[in-house]
């Protein structure tokens, strides 16, 4: 039996093969399709179009409303309006639509639905998240429309690439910050990998990440072309899944001698909290070289900063604290479930305290600034996936990226500020 | 399923150099940012910004030749426009995503053609045959072998894209249906 990397491993379980070897094209059985609000209309036509009316497993389908949540505009409530009629037609059960499950890339690894050692297909290419709990999801793109259609479609067993951690991080500093100092490491020849189309496997020192962890290191390789990345499930990991099990599940780890693509090694333990300057996350600098940068806007969540523990992490700084004039902050939980929690332990009351704006749950401003967006000549610092020029806003505009609690501090600031420091 | 698809194409060979984006190298960021995805409105515009007219200039059984890292980004257009001017692509790298929407626009393409820029010139007399990967230079005398499509790929190509998958998938299934 050859040895087998984690998500070969899944790839090979699913397709009902003994072994993938990367190149080989196989038809997964999804364990579970998630198809977003922003694109049921595109596949629904396409599949009417062609006479298409019946899915192949509407039991399957995942409908989510959290990329335009509140409909900023006429279009989206067009664009609402148009996915229940479709969830009706399609017979389609599982629809979160607007306050009913959350972010699709977190909710459903909070409730169970989403389980080690599980694999579905996904729109987005931010369904790399499922690694957070050991599964694998796959970004399909319009060809969701083929996953919808016949149940499957066809997936190029893609390369690993191994990332060792070595190390504890120091108090204050976050998991964001990982991704991101990886990601400058990459740019800067430091580290040398291809991600194009690999999965990046997590390997070493883990056991300091918990789910919300594991989801913010999910998130910045995604944005340098990983497409996918596996977190190996910790036990608290296991027992969290097994506390919430919506059904049986096996987790699976690489073999021991696995082949990867290319094996990187990266020492936490010295990491600084990081800051990526705008125009992309690559762009990482230790915050000292960038602190007291004046901001306007700040915004917390996105799929990768959205999970419970990264809103403590922000309610910690924010506590008795006030946001600096003319500075506005969003907030937006991963989950309707975060949301709820937020109110009954009184977190929420911290936020609305320090003057922040709630959104619900769901991509806040990181999708194509449906809502809360920045003005040409305004400065940003965000949890958002990613600071591309124009992410949320004027193309013009400054973004910056740093962890939870770094945007936190400098919304209390007014200016680019080390939590640790404040 | 036809058996007249031509997997073997005979025509001049059209060299790119290597980093070619969609945007820009491949057809002009207005086109996909306009969302234009019908072949005749793109096929004017097909490398009009590096060599305007070249869609009034090349024949059918042409093939593009391309360095490392062709077409950056998960873009269509221009495979579009190339499918329909009955062109194949050799690369010799391309992101795994611009493989996907290429394959998805039914072009006939191979990628991973290690130093394949290195085998030709423009206006070279090229045979490449894409179900076993054989690439044959005449003018220069010179043959490859590099990899085909994946047999499991070979339906998408030859009805046409995914489109014409599914209306394959579709039509199956209905005759199934009546039987």
């Amino acid at each position: 039996m050859p040895a087998l990397t984690a998500v070969e491993k899944i790839l090979a379980r699913k397709s009902g093969k003994a072994a993938v070897r990367p190149g080989d094209v196989v038809s997964p059985d999804p364990d579970f399709i998630m198809i977003h609000d922003g694109v049921v209309m595109g596949a629904k036509r396409e599949l009417d179009a062609l006479g298409i009316n019946r899915l192949a497993t509407p039991d399957k389908v995942v409908m989510v409303t959290d990329h335009d949540v509140i409909y900023g505009s006429a279009r989206a409530a067009e664009r609402g309006a148009f996915n229940r009629k479709a969830a009706a037609q399609w017979g389609v059960k599982n629809f979160f639509d607007v306050g009913r499950g959350g972010h699709g890339h977190i909710f459903p690894m909070e409730t169970g639905m989403l389980l080690p050692g599980m694999f579905y297909f996904d729109n987005d290419r931010h369904a790399t998240n499922a690694g957070a709990i050991g599964a694998f999801g796959f970004r399909m793109g319009s060809e969701i429309s083929r996953v919808l259609a016949t149940g499957t479609n066809w997936v190029m067993v893609p390369k690993t690439v191994r990332l060792t951690l070595k190390g504890r991080l120091q108090p204050g500093v976050h998991a964001r910050d990982v991704g991101f100092h990886f990601a400058a490491m990459l740019k800067q020849g430091g580290l040398a990998a291809d991600l194009d189309y690999r999965v990046l496997e997590y390997a070493g020192d883990l056991e300091q990440f918990d789910l919300a962890s594991r989801a913010a290191l999910c998130s910045t390789p995604t944005e340098i072309r990983a497409y996918g990345v596996f977190v190996p499930p910790s036990d608290a990991i296991l027992a969290h899944a097994k506390a919430h099990a919506k059904h049986p599940f096996t987790p699976v780890y690489s073999d021991p001698d696995a082949r990867y693509d290319a094996d990187l090694t990266l020492d936490i333990s010295r990491l600084e909290p990081q800051v990526s300057l705008p125009g992309s996350v690559e762009n990482a600098v230790d915050i000292s070289k960038v602190a007291g940068t004046a901001i306007d806007h700040a915004f917390i969540g996105s799929c990768g900063s959205g999970m419970w523990e990264d809103m403590t992490a922000a309610a910690a700084i924010l506590k008795d604290r006030r946001l600096a004039p003319g500075v506005r902050l969003f907030i937006a939980p991963g989950s309707e479930a975060t949301n709820r929690r937020l109110a009954t332990e009184g977190l929420l009351q911290v936020f609305i305290d320090a003057g922040a704006v709630m959104l619900p749950p769901g991509c806040g401003p990181c999708n194509d600034a449906v809502i809360g967006p920045v003005h040409s000549g305004e400065a940003s610092i965000s949890t958002a996936t990613n600071n591309n020029a124009g992410r949320f806003g004027a193309k013009e505009a400054k973004l910056y990226l740093g962890s939870p609690a770094t945007v936190a501090a400098s919304a209390v600031a007014g200016k680019i500020t080390d939590a640790r420091k404040l | 399923m036809s058996t007249e698809f031509q997997w073997q194409l005979k025509g001049r060979c059209y060299k790119l150099g290597h980093d070619v984006w969609h945007a820009g190298g491949v057809v002009p960021n207005r086109i996909i940012v306009g969302r234009h995805f019908d072949a005749k409105d793109i096929i004017p515009h097909l490398f009009e910004e590096t060599d305007p007219g070249f869609h009034t200039r090349c024949k059918p059984g042409d093939i593009i030749v391309a360095g490392r890292n062709f077409g950056m980004g998960p873009k269509m257009n221009g495979y579009i426009a190339m499918q329909a001017l009955g062109l194949g692509l050799v690369c010799e790298s391309m992101p795994f995503l611009a493989y996907r929407a290429a394959i998805g626009c039914g072009l006939r393409t191979m990628t991973d053609c290690v130093n394949a820029t290195e085998m030709c010139e423009t206006g070279d007399e090229l045979e490449v045959d894409f179900r076993n990967g054989f690439f044959i230079n005449h003018t220069r005398d010179i043959r490859r072998e590099y990899p085909p499509i994946p047999d499991t790929l070979m339906e998408i190509v030859e009805l046409g894209g995914n489109t014409g998958w599914l209306k394959q998938w579709q039509a199956n299934r209905l005759a199934e249906n009546t039987k």
